[in-house]
């Protein structure tokens, strides 16, 4: 471990670095217990159907095979989900998507595991799939869900005054379609874990998850187990995005685990299994009108929402709400009439990704700013200052933004930038067969739950016998670098060095619920827990310190590294030996932090259960220079800059990765990632078909923090982890149009969707 | 059972392949992708170590290439650098530095893709290959080798031995442009492979070979006819073009639409421009 | 069929089947979980090993290749009680976000080197083409090696 302080502030190097630098830490695919048996899933193959008939004689008595289990082999509700339980373990009667799973087959290894799945007969008589929202929609249309009575999972609307009204005032009205696809979170550890009950009834599960405290209660929902009696590890993620964010593989293990009693069993999706069976984002349809004045002044949008949910719910509803929240942009207009519909389909299954219903949504407000910049002859970076939210407006949702709002201020970074002030230089400069673009994007991206669901953390921290500090984690670190974030923040309450603290990643035995590690909340909310529990700490052995000194009242103290310190005296009492006269019982600090949420009660929005309103929101703002080239209609990204404001940057190492990584994610959703089902058949089955960018792709982005104060957050802070992702596609749809005067309404932007746009504009 | 064999000599290999279920393997690249896919079990033998198979050569004007020497083998040759820039850069496009240090030349040509990224290299040098078997070798060119997408004419118990190069006049151009989706591990949407030679500015003779348009690379023959003897200037190319746009007969598949590719390939001529003297 | 090879410095015999991968005898029969398995179709690098000085895939390997072999994996170039270069450098400037790729990143970080010893970031991009990220946008990567390779 290394020394030296371990504080807020400075450029930390995260505490787990060097060891996955090392392949020393272990991720949840890297348990291999002695004994284990391979589980899989026989899954439908077809997008719709009865099954008349699962067949696993020949299966099950192939050598090597423990169990092939069935639907009648699940006790408990046979349901899975967050908020809507609606997704089965084991597909009794009906399958709804390709990936539905049939029958789970638990074997000595993964060869026999391989062979036994394909020796499984499975018929079914296939329905007529819905594989697009105006199909599911249609009169008469088969339903997915009979008992839910139609496919639309939520309908909803979010009206601020009266749009329909304002539009008529207005001197200029916009119209557009946009449309955003499926997009694979395409982590690099694919969903796995392990399980085993132990004689006690107890089940116990490692996995890469985003939800170890919430899981036990999927589980135990779906399986008919109590959740106290089910203990989940969750060790770093190797990427989660949101994939992993709900029950992946947990409730397929627990039953196997269940059925199998006191054996470890493993069970880890292969990269096909991953895109077909995995969740991904919803592929959107926005048609958008906007109305606006000559002087630039936003006054009315209409727009209607189509998000394809795929076969189950996941989270479709609360990220329909998202972006709902959202669709206006980061500004101030006078009037909205949103209305949105999240449909079933029989499409795979959509659910959390990082931009959570907004990266759709921002595609289209920015792309409607760009056309009215370009319609009223205005400089698009100051059309959007002049529309920009500001603290104390009310936003396109009719609620009153009282946390920091710091957009204008990171356009006005991007108006002063060289890479701005330049651009004209730039473009004409181009070479042969090139044209070149300057584009910008504002965006946001509400942080926490919102209203409806307690926000809540649950942090613990324990004094070892030795004098050292463990901070038990109750949210996962999927990459974010939280873990090593609570270090900090134990450290600079504490004022300790690294080589004091210790954080253990998420175990439900040992942590507090805490939450999921999503919605840009890890820091925030555990942090403001951790902060208080370590305040509790400090003040508890202070006390405790002057009673053993026998100094008669605590003031005066002081912690410093590894030790207690009385400043009139200077008499010290080393942590350890605080350590070791403290019972356990003692040596342990719990507090808990619950989000503020909007005290607006908006006249609208009640068909979301939870979610609406959402109170902070961290900004930003996007500059992209692109390069095309006329002869293959090949984009090329030169330059990226990002101005972000998240309140006060605790760590910039950790702040700029997430932008980093955000505008990364966001650039092969603009340009390269199409998750493609043809008829519910998946067509991107893998890494060579689904593109993700590689090094060659994606320029150096510099990534600027533009400060402001989040009164509510620790230290000051609010959470970025996905604001990036949803300034890239608006971006480079921006320099596209910049570049060749067309635009585009569909994501991704092709090559083929350039040549057009280059032969439109040569037309014309 | 599969069984793996790792021969260290042709006399060791051909025993092996009697067996008609033997399959070869040089890098893995593409067999072993394949057997996770599900090919049918049965031995599998790896060229790596027969010596016979690698290295890099130049004898006279020609450029032998063992069939199982590796891609960076390719790359770091001093011989293959000077002389046959063309097939290196194409080299240099194909998947990534992991693949190419295990992949090797006669994988690529054997597996014979429509998308194969050295094939229209190849098809533009005129190169031919160097089939072994047991009792016998022949030479057969690379345009009569390939008959269709994954097909060649190799018979039970022969192997590709060597791939032989030409080496263009010097002076000749060599000229190469892939494109794919991104700029690493991507599978070729189109290119063009071409080899000229000048005489100041007019072309005295041309080669041009594109991949992924057809199912087999394409070698436009009334595009070079028409360009030979003419001027190397953006009309003559422009015109040049709308030949290659006849005759290219593509599909569309999950990278690109059969018009993309029609288009975007025919376009690739116009960058032969920039070496106009 | 039994095979010989040596793995970070350390004389080993197996029997392996045919069928098996480098891959898994690397994980699963030496424990050596340091080495990642990411799409087992060569197309993210995360398996990435030293095989005779040179970094491969173990996912595209058969074990029985691994005979007469001598392999290093990441757990063979350095731990955190002595690592390598490279993964200082990695763990200092950033360079790892959720870690999956870096075991492979840093392998063929480690063969760029040992070819290139001076190298550009041009040249740092190209020779880590083959190895996915999903977390970093890669920057960050470059400039541990850039900074390794000094």
């Amino acid at each position: 471990m290394p020394h030296g302080p371990y504080d807020i502030g400075p450029a930390r190097p995260r505490l787990d670095a060097l060891s996955k630098a090392c392949g020393a830490e272990r991720f949840s695919t890297d348990h291999y217990p002695p004994g284990m048996l391979w589980a899989g899933v026989r899954r439908a193959g077809v997008p719709h159907g009865l099954i008349r008939e699962i067949d696993t004689a020949r299966a099950a008595s192939l050598p090597g095979v423990r169990r092939v289990l069935t639907r009648a082999d699940v006790p408990g509700a046979n349901r899975q989900g967050i908020v809507h339980k609606d997704m089965p373990v084991l597909c009794g009667s009906r399958v709804r998507h390709a990936g539905d799973p049939v029958a789970l087959v638990v074997a000595d290894s993964r060869d026999v595991l391989r062979r036994a799945l394909e020796l499984v007969r499975v018929s079914i008589d296939p329905l007529p799939a819905v594989c697009d929202v105006d199909t599911a929609l249609a009169e008469n249309a088969p339903l997915l869900h009979p008992e839910h009575g139609s496919n639309l999972l939520l309908a909803a609307e979010i009206l601020k005054g009266d749009a329909e009204a304002s539009l008529k005032k207005c001197d200029v009205i916009l119209e557009e379609t946009f449309f955003t696809p499926s997009q694979a979170h395409a982590f690099l550890e694919t969903e796995n874990g392990l399980a085993r009950m132990d004689e006690d009834g107890v089940l116990h599960m490692t996995v890469s998850t985003q939800a170890p405290f919430r899981d036990r209660f999927e589980i135990g929902h779906a399986l008919g187990l109590a959740p106290w009696k089910i203990r989940i590890e969750s060790p770093f993620l190797g990427g989660g995005f949101g994939g992993k964010d709900g029950s992946t593989v947990q409730c397929l293990l627990g039953l196997a685990a269940m059925r199998l009693p006191g054996r470890w069993i493993k069970m880890w999706w292969d990269r096909e299994e991953s895109f077909l069976a995995g969740y991904k984002r919803h592929a959107a349809r926005m048609e958008y009108t906007l109305g606006a004045m000559a002087d630039g002044t936003l006054e009315a949008l209409r727009c209607r929402l189509w998000y394809d949910s795929g076969a189950y719910a996941h989270l479709g509803g609360e990220i329909m709400e998202l972006g709902m929240e959202h669709a206006a942009g980061p500004y101030r207009i006078g009037s909205m009439d949103c209305r949105g519909w999240c449909v079933y389909t029989n499409n795979p299954v959509a659910g959390a990704f990082r931009g959570f219903g907004v990266a759709q949504v921002s595609f289209a407000f920015e792309g409607m700013m760009d056309r009215l910049a370009d319609r009223l002859g205005r400089d698009r970076l100051d059309l959007r200052r002049q529309n920009a939210l500001r603290r104390g407006d009310r936003n396109c949702s009719g609620v009153t933004l009282t946390s920091s709002t710091g957009l204008d201020e990171c356009l006005r970074r991007l108006r002063e930038d060289e890479l701005w002030t330049s651009r004209q230089a730039w473009k004409k400069a181009a070479p042969r067969f090139t044209r070149r673009g300057v584009g910008v994007a504002a965006v946001f991206n509400g942080m926490g739950y919102g209203r409806g669901l307690a926000d809540n953390a649950i942090a613990k921290i324990e004094l070892t016998p030795e004098g050292h500090f463990t901070i038990y984690s109750g949210v996962s670190d999927m990459g974010q670098g939280n873990a090593s974030t609570y270090a900090q923040i134990a450290g600079e309450t504490l004022c300790q060095d690294a080589g004091r603290l210790r954080v253990v990643q998420p175990d439900t035995e040992l942590a507090h619920p805490s939450g999921s590690a999503s919605a840009g909340r890890t820091t925030y909310t555990f942090g403001k827990a951790l902060i208080q529990a370590c305040e509790l700490m400090a003040s508890k052995l202070i006390r405790r310190a002057a009673l053993a000194l026998m100094i008669d009242e605590p003031g005066g103290f002081a912690l410093v590294p590894g030790a207690v310190r009385h400043l009139p005296t200077g008499r010290e009492l080393p942590l350890s030996a605080l350590g070791a006269m403290l019972t356990r019982d003692d040596r342990i600090c719990v507090a808990e932090y619950l989000m503020p949420v909007s005290r607006e009660v908006p006249d609208t929005g009640k068909d979301f259960a939870l979610g609406f309103p959402h109170l902070i929101f961290p900004y930003a703002a996007h500059l992209v220079r692109i390069e095309i080239d006329e002869l293959t209609g090949a984009v090329r990204v030169c330059d990226y800059l990002a101005a972000t404001d998240g309140g006060r940057v605790l760590n910039p190492q950790n702040f700029h990765q997430q932008i980093e990584g955000g505008v990364a994610q966001g650039l092969g959703f603009a340009l390269m990632e199409d998750f493609a089902t043809s008829n519910g058949q998946v067509a991107t089955r893998d890494l060579s078909t689904y593109l993700i960018p590689t090094c060659m792709d994606l320029p150096d982005t510099r990534s600027l923090a533009v400060e402001t104060l989040e009164h509510s957050g620790p230290f000051g802070m609010k959470g970025v982890g996905e604001v990036g992702l949803n300034g890239p596609l608006p971006a480079v749809a921006s320099a596209l149009s910049d570049a060749l005067g067309g635009y585009a309404v569909r994501a991704p932007i092709t090559p083929e969707t350039v040549l057009h746009l280059l032969s439109a504009g040569a037309r014309a | 059972m599969r069984s793996v064999h790792l021969p260290s000599s042709l006399d060791a290999l051909w025993p092996l392949l009697d067996d008609p279920q033997a399959r070869v393997m040089a890098g893995g690249t593409d067999l072993l992708v394949g057997l996770r896919a599900g090919l049918p079990a049965g031995p599998i033998c790896c060229l790596e170590r027969i010596p016979a198979l690698r290295g890099v050569s130049v004898s006279g004007r020609i450029v032998r290439i063992g069939a199982a020497a590796t891609l960076t083998e390719l790359l770091e040759s001093e011989d293959i650098a000077a002389g046959l820039p063309l097939l290196r850069a194409s080299v240099r496009r194909l998947g990534s530095p992991l693949v190419r240090n295990q992949a090797t030349l006669g994988g690529n040509v054997c597996t014979a893709s429509p998308a194969g990224d050295t094939l229209p290299a190849l098809y533009a040098l005129g190169a031919t290959l160097e089939l072994a078997s047991r009792s016998s070798t022949r030479a057969v060119p690379v345009e009569d080798f390939i008959t269709g997408p994954g097909r060649t004419v190799l018979r039970p118990g022969e192997i590709l031995a060597a791939v032989c190069v030409p080496l263009p006049e010097s002076g000749a151009i060599q000229h190469f442009e892939k494109i794919g989706r991104r700029r690493a591990l991507a599978i070729s949407v189109a290119s063009l492979a071409a080899c000229l030679e000048l005489d100041g500015g007019r072309i005295r003779r041309i080669s041009l070979a594109l991949g992924s348009v057809a199912p087999t690379v394409l070698r436009c023959r009334e595009a070079e006819a028409w360009l030979t003897g003419r001027e190397l200037t953006a009309d003559n190319l422009t015109q040049a073009a709308e030949l290659v746009r006849a005759a290219v007969r593509p599909v569309s598949d999950v990278r690109a639409t059969a018009d993309y590719r029609r288009q975007a390939s025919a376009n690739l001529l116009l960058r032969l421009e920039a070496h106009r003297p | 069929m039994i095979i010989h090879f040596s793995v970070n410095g350390r004389d080993v015999e197996r029997d392996v089947r045919g069928d098996e991968r480098a891959v898994d005898i690397i994980r699963e029969d030496l424990g050596l979980t340091g080495t990642k398995e990411g799409c087992g179709t060569g197309e993210c690098g995360a398996c990435a090993v030293l095989m005779n000085g040179r970094a491969r895939l173990s996912c595209l390997t058969l074990a029985a290749q691994l005979d007469g072999a001598v392999l290093t994996t990441i757990e063979g170039l350095g731990t955190p009680d002595r690592p390598h270069p490279l993964q200082r450098a990695f763990a200092e400037h950033g360079a790892v976000q959720c870690g999956f790729c870096t075991p492979g990143m840093v392998v063929a970080a480690a063969d760029l080197l040992a070819r290139n010893p001076a190298p550009s970031r041009d040249d740092i991009r190209e020779g880590l083409s083959g190895n996915l990220c999903r977390c970093t946008g890669y920057s960050r990567i470059l400039d541990a090696v850039e900074k390794a390779g000094r």
